[in-house]
């Protein structure tokens, strides 16, 4: 589903992902871990499409497309999404306005009719019960005045909307006490299926607890040092990450 | 008259004076010294501070003919409530009825003179409103009786048409009487076949505890020209509520005084407008706090894209006495795209202690943070666009309280800004 090869981007001069090479297929979780400025948010910026990154060298493929080559939107009417490490306030555009915006956008990619009001709502009560979210917030600006994790919630709330084939998650977990990242690994655990694949970014274990990953990966300094199952991310938590980068450069 | 000013348009407007007064209504000394007044005043040089973001050279070198009393009907669109009036060139089509939802109509004929053709000291618009006193053909006296409250909105259309580029100079006058509550709609609209120049005045009263909302909506054309001076005096307790969606001509000038008056007199002037194509738009507001416990609040949301330009002047000032005021202004600003201007300047002079001031402007483009969010989505750009600029305009546009003509405004920004944004990606 996606095919990350031998990807190096940069901002400006700063050479940040220095030859990222990475298979997902559909149905996997993949957790990619690593220590802060080892460029895991660049890697999720630069697959949704975020301005300011070059890439310099390498390819990435979402189902045989050029990924690189799309536009944010075209990427997500395809289907990929990425959950904001930090979910942008947008007072004046309500949330009822932006989820039913966005679907639309996506279904009419799929060759689905858009959906009217009734069907909409009834599409996302569940969802939002799932999320623990009131009704009240449909009629707020996005994210307007949240609290964290109102925020990374309402992110997971529109992944569930959204129901894309590809999930980057930003640091979901960043920033969330332990009840909201229950509700939110409960919320990506519903979302998991074997069409779909979930690739979470986190500094921390944590997470991994409650959504568990086929694989995880080891960023640091632009590149995946190691990759293994779940236990990889356990012997992170005891030994640190200085303990992959030393074996990566003795090898 | 004697020659005072020798501008060839000054002298134009005194010409066209002479020959139009025999038509004109009212007493002749009154127009002749307004006229005069104008020619005084002249048009604004380069040098003029009122004047400082806005020349009207090009206006200036037209030479429109002032439009005299007519009885031709025209084509307006349609009202957004049920009881409306026309005005075509400031004078109405046909009879003017008595009452109008709950305000009494006069004229002319029937109300008193010095109410209708006042003029005003100050200001960057004296010589304007001057001019269209000495040249306003239906001037309409608006009153209510005391303690009459009214929530019906009613509408009037202010067409300006003509066969040829047409001066028009309408002219209302309202007096609110004391408890008093009404809430008027102003639509001004032109017939888009010439080059126009609408110069109208609004000269208001509130007395004591009444209150009035205006909405005001500019929608002429796309080559028309339109000054406007809103001159309100404002007294006990009484509120002057002005929205304003600035949005037409090719210039356009608003010049809004407010004179609170009278102890706790308030004032709320919002409005949005949009400067695109290579539209000039410019909206000076002056709120005097003369009276103490007076407030006020100044809230404009302006856009600017393409070659538009847009200018916001919003002044305060608590005069001595005047304690315990609150004056509030806000003024943000939205360039869409590269080569849009807007020059802003907010001011306040405060010659009180005991009072509450506060004035922000901020002038910038959509946040690209927020616009990625949007696209990251699955919007487009010019619907991210659209929706983040809807946003901008939108706390002012939510106090808009007539759905109908919110609901216009709406559509009407919608439409000119998928236009254009879409024509810029």
């Amino acid at each position: 589903m996606l095919s990350i090869r031998d990807l190096h981007a940069q901002i400006g001069v700063r050479k940040i992902l220095k030859g990222v090479n990475l298979e997902v297929k559909p149905g996997e979780v993949h957790a990619i871990m690593g220590p802060n400025g080892s460029g895991k948010s660049t890697l999720a910026s630069v697959l949704a499409g975020r301005a300011g990154y070059e890439v310099t060298k390498g390819t990435a493929h979402y189902l045989g497309d050029d990924l690189l080559a799309l536009e944010p939107e075209e990427r997500a009417r395809r289907g990929v999404f990425l959950a904001f490490q930090y979910p942008v306030e947008i007072p004046g555009v309500n949330n009822a306005y932006l989820l039913k915006a966005a679907l639309n956008a996506v279904r009419k990619q799929r060759g689905l009719q858009e959906l009217d009001a009734f069907e909409f709502l009834a599409l996302i009560k569940d969802k939002m019960k799932l999320m623990q979210m009131d009704e009240s917030f449909l009629s707020r600006g996005v994210n307007e005045g949240f609290s964290g994790g109102e925020k990374k919630r309402n992110e997971i709330l529109q992944m569930a909307v959204l129901e894309p084939k590809l999930a980057l998650l930003d640091e979901t977990d960043s920033g969330l006490d332990i009840d909201a990242l229950r509700v939110v690994a409960t919320g990506v655990n519903s979302l998991r299926s074997p069409e779909r694949a979930i690739v979470m970014i986190t500094h921390y274990q944590r997470l991994l607890d409650y959504i568990e990953p086929d694989f995880v990966h080891v960023l640091s300094d632009g590149r995946i040092l190691r990759t293994g199952d779940k236990s990889l991310a356990l012997e992170l938590e005891k030994r640190g990450y200085d303990w992959v980068k030393q074996e990566a450069s003795a090898a | 008259m004697s020659a005072i000013a020798s501008s060839p348009a000054t002298v134009h407007y005194r010409e066209a004076f002479a020959r139009l007064q025999p038509q004109l209504g009212g007493t002749a000394s009154l127009r002749v010294a307004a006229m005069q007044r104008f020619a005084e005043l002249g048009f604004p040089g380069a040098r003029d501070e009122a004047w400082k973001y806005t020349s009207l050279r090009r206006l200036e070198s037209r030479r429109f003919v002032p439009a005299a009393p007519t009885t031709t009907s025209v084509d307006v669109p349609p009202a957004f409530v049920a009881q409306r009036l026309v005005l075509a060139n400031g004078s109405a089509a046909g009879p003017v009825p008595a009452a109008f939802g709950g305000f009494t109509l006069g004229t002319l004929q029937t109300a008193p003179e010095d109410q209708l053709l006042r003029t005003f000291v100050g200001g960057g618009t004296e010589r304007f409103a001057a001019l269209n006193a000495a040249l306003t053909i239906g001037p309409l006296l608006l009153s209510t009786a005391a303690g009459q409250r009214s929530d019906d909105v009613v509408q009037l259309s202010l067409v300006t048409t003509g066969t040829g580029p047409t001066l028009a100079s309408p002219r209302i006058a309202v007096r609110m009487a004391p408890g008093s509550r009404a809430r008027l709609l102003l639509d001004h609209v032109d017939d888009g076949a010439h080059e126009h120049f609408t110069n109208a005045v609004l000269d208001i009263e509130l007395g004591a505890g009444a209150h009035l909302t205006l909405y005001r909506l500019q929608r002429q054309g796309e080559r028309a020209f339109h000054i406007e001076r809103i001159e309100s005096r404002v007294g006990e307790n009484a509120c002057f509520v002005l929205r304003d969606s600035q949005l037409g001509a090719a210039l356009a000038r608003l010049d809004t005084h407010v004179s609170l008056d009278g102890r706790a007199a308030g004032t709320e002037i919002t409005g949005v407008f949009l400067a695109d194509g290579s539209r000039h738009l410019d909206s000076h507001v002056l709120v005097d706090h003369r009276a103490i416990e007076t407030t006020s609040l100044q809230d404009y949301r302006g856009i600017a894209a393409n070659k538009g330009r847009g200018v916001f002047n919003g002044k305060a000032i608590v005069h001595a006495g005047a304690q315990k005021s609150n004056a509030r202004q806000v003024n943000r600003n939205l360039l869409l795209t590269p080569g849009a201007e807007i020059d802003t300047k907010p001011d306040l002079e405060i010659y009180a202690d005991d009072v509450q001031c506060s004035h922000g402007t901020t002038t910038g483009q959509l946040d690209p943070e927020a616009l990625f969010y949007l696209r990251s989505r699955g919007l487009s750009e010019p619907e991210a666009r659209s929706a983040l600029t809807r946003a901008f305009a939108g706390a002012v546009m939510a106090r808009v309280d007539e759905p109908v003509l919110a609901r216009h405004v709406h559509d009407e920004l919608d439409r000119r800004l998928v236009r254009l944004l879409e024509g810029s990606v």
